[in-house]
């Protein structure tokens, strides 16, 4: 490739001086994360009882909802290009595949597909396990881990299915036309010319959803894994303290999902060029 | 001798409009060919199925000898022939000079230093060789008409097809797209042009055609056409010419 564009004045940058040294303007957003990170460490430090005790109590809990999260994305990312290909696939059969997928499960509660992932999915291949009589589906176990990531990436890998399919759809008919006047086959129209400007197009919602799938893999407490919310609720059970575990276990996502807002934000400047 | 393009009684239907009602045309090596006729008279269409951006019902068309019936010949033929659209179609996302390379890596299979090579070579001959690194946003709509063409010939085309080059443009940047498209009739490229542009086709035309709903209404050489004393075609002039 040639070499990078140039970014606008303060496109990507923290700091931005305007003509010269004079003034020195600070993105807001990033006041907001550092109001949120400020007023972690004060409560943390003027009160380390409780607040101290939580954070290192829920700690193994941060890791589990970040490692489920990015996992789950990017499987998230593969499903909901395949889904978003297939919905505007020539061949019918994938067409009403990916269709009756996207339209059953953004019909269904995520909640509730966690939990029928979780308890009703294991029973039934157990019953065909025993049908079959093959011994290592009789013997399956829902791993809690396993069965969040299943279950999220099942339900996100239809809302970005959509998104894939619109982002597609969105780049002019004649950018395909001329790629295939000049001889590309369909697949190489798609892969240099039609996905990479679709990327430009799908990131704004898809870093929604990257940090609306932070905030809903909550849910998947219930269904056993240790994540954040999991450990804020383990903690209030034996310290009775509802103000202090849920402000704290608040704040924490807060950061997080601010984080990546403006990694997102970031990224759409990096990947915008001259227009 | 064989003509590189022949088209033999094409039909084309978009489902209850008949588009195309039986389109016969022989076009030979180094022959420049101009459509004219009202919108909607299939001109575009016809163009459009040479290279197979739209499928026929009925007919048949051969170019160069390839037959345009399934599938692999028609990436053979596309290789071939050259398309410049209306709305240029640039690659939004790509350099100009990558514009003109990625076809010519990833379908011709050259090098990086020899598509390269053929770009700037091109760029230089559409006039352009300062904007390589330029967006195609930042180029006037003239020399995105250019750098267009420029990626077409990249591909060494034996035919160029040119759909109404010059309509989406101010009228001081036609100029500099119809010089370029002159230069390469002299070369002794065999074109077929749509478009209106009469003064190109007085100056490169070997024919010109009229089209009116679906049917070729009168075939003869640009001169002739011009002066010709057939009703639809002195009709249809009239309109353009706004004498």
């Amino acid at each position: 490739m040639a070499e990078k564009p140039k970014t606008r004045p303060g496109g990507g940058k923290l700091f931005y001086i305007p003509g010269g040294d004079t003034i020195t303007r600070i993105d807001p957003w990033w006041g907001l994360v550092a109001l949120v990170v400020v007023a972690a460490v004060v409560l943390v430090t003027v009160w380390p009882d409780p607040f101290w005790n939580i954070l290192v109590f829920v700690r193994g809990g941060i890791i589990v909802t970040v490692s489920i999260t990015v996992i789950s994305f990017i499987f998230i990312m593969v499903l909901g290009l395949l889904g978003g290909l297939g919905r505007l696939s020539r061949n019918r059969v994938l067409r009403g595949f990916a269709s009756l997928y996207v339209e059953m499960v953004r019909g269904v509660p995520l909640l509730v597909q966690l939990i029928w992932w979780y308890f009703a999915f294991p029973v039934m291949i157990h019953a065909v396990g025993k049908w079959l009589d093959f011994s290592f589906m009789i013997e399956y176990q829902a791993n809690p881990i396993v069965t969040a990531i299943i279950g999220l990436t099942v339900c996100y890998g239809a809302y970005m299915s959509e998104i894939c399919r619109a982002g597609i759809q969105s780049i002019p008919k004649g950018q395909m036309e001329a790629a295939r006047s000049l001889g590309m086959s369909h697949f190489q129209a798609m892969r240099y010319i039609i996905l990479p400007q679709s990327i430009r197009v799908i990131l704004p919602p898809v870093g929604n959803e990257f940090i609306a799938l932070l905030k809903d893999s909550s849910l998947v407490s219930v269904v056993a894994v240790a994540d954040l919310t999991r450990r804020g609720r383990e903690f209030m059970a034996t310290h009775f303290n509802p103000i202090e575990v849920w402000t704290m276990v608040a704040l924490i996502y807060l950061v997080m999902t601010l984080l990546s807002a403006r990694g997102v934000s970031w990224l759409e400047k990096k990947n915008r060029f001259e227009e | 001798m064989e003509p590189i393009i022949h088209i033999e009684n094409v039909h084309k239907h978009f489902g209850r409009v008949h588009a195309l009602r039986g389109i016969s045309l022989d076009v030979y090596k180094g022959e420049v060919v101009v459509i004219i006729g009202p919108s909607g008279s299939g001109k575009s269409t016809l163009l459009r199925c040479i290279n197979h951006l739209e499928e026929y019902n009925e007919g048949r068309i051969v170019v160069d000898g390839t037959p345009l019936d399934d599938t692999k010949n028609i990436n053979v033929v596309r290789q071939e022939v050259g398309m410049v659209f209306q709305s240029f179609n640039l690659f939004s996302h790509l350099r100009v000079i990558d514009n003109l390379a990625l076809a010519q890596r990833i379908v011709r299979r050259r090098t990086r230093e020899e598509a390269e090579k053929i770009a700037t070579d091109l760029l230089a001959k559409v006039g352009i060789p300062d904007k390589a690194q330029a967006y195609p946003v930042q180029l006037s709509g003239g020399q995105q008409q250019r750098v267009a063409i420029a990626r077409a010939l990249a591909m060494n085309p034996k035919i160029m097809l040119f759909d109404e080059p010059t309509s989406a443009l101010d009228p001081e940047m036609i100029k500099e797209v119809l010089d370029v498209m002159l230069a390469l009739a002299k070369e002794g490229m065999t074109m077929v042009v749509v478009s209106h542009e009469m003064g190109f086709a007085r100056a490169a035309g070997d024919r010109m055609i009229l089209m009116d709903e679906g049917q070729i209404v009168e075939e003869a050489t640009p001169d002739k056409l011009l002066t010709s004393s057939h009703e639809r075609t002195k009709l249809f002039l009239s309109k353009v010419l706004n004498l």
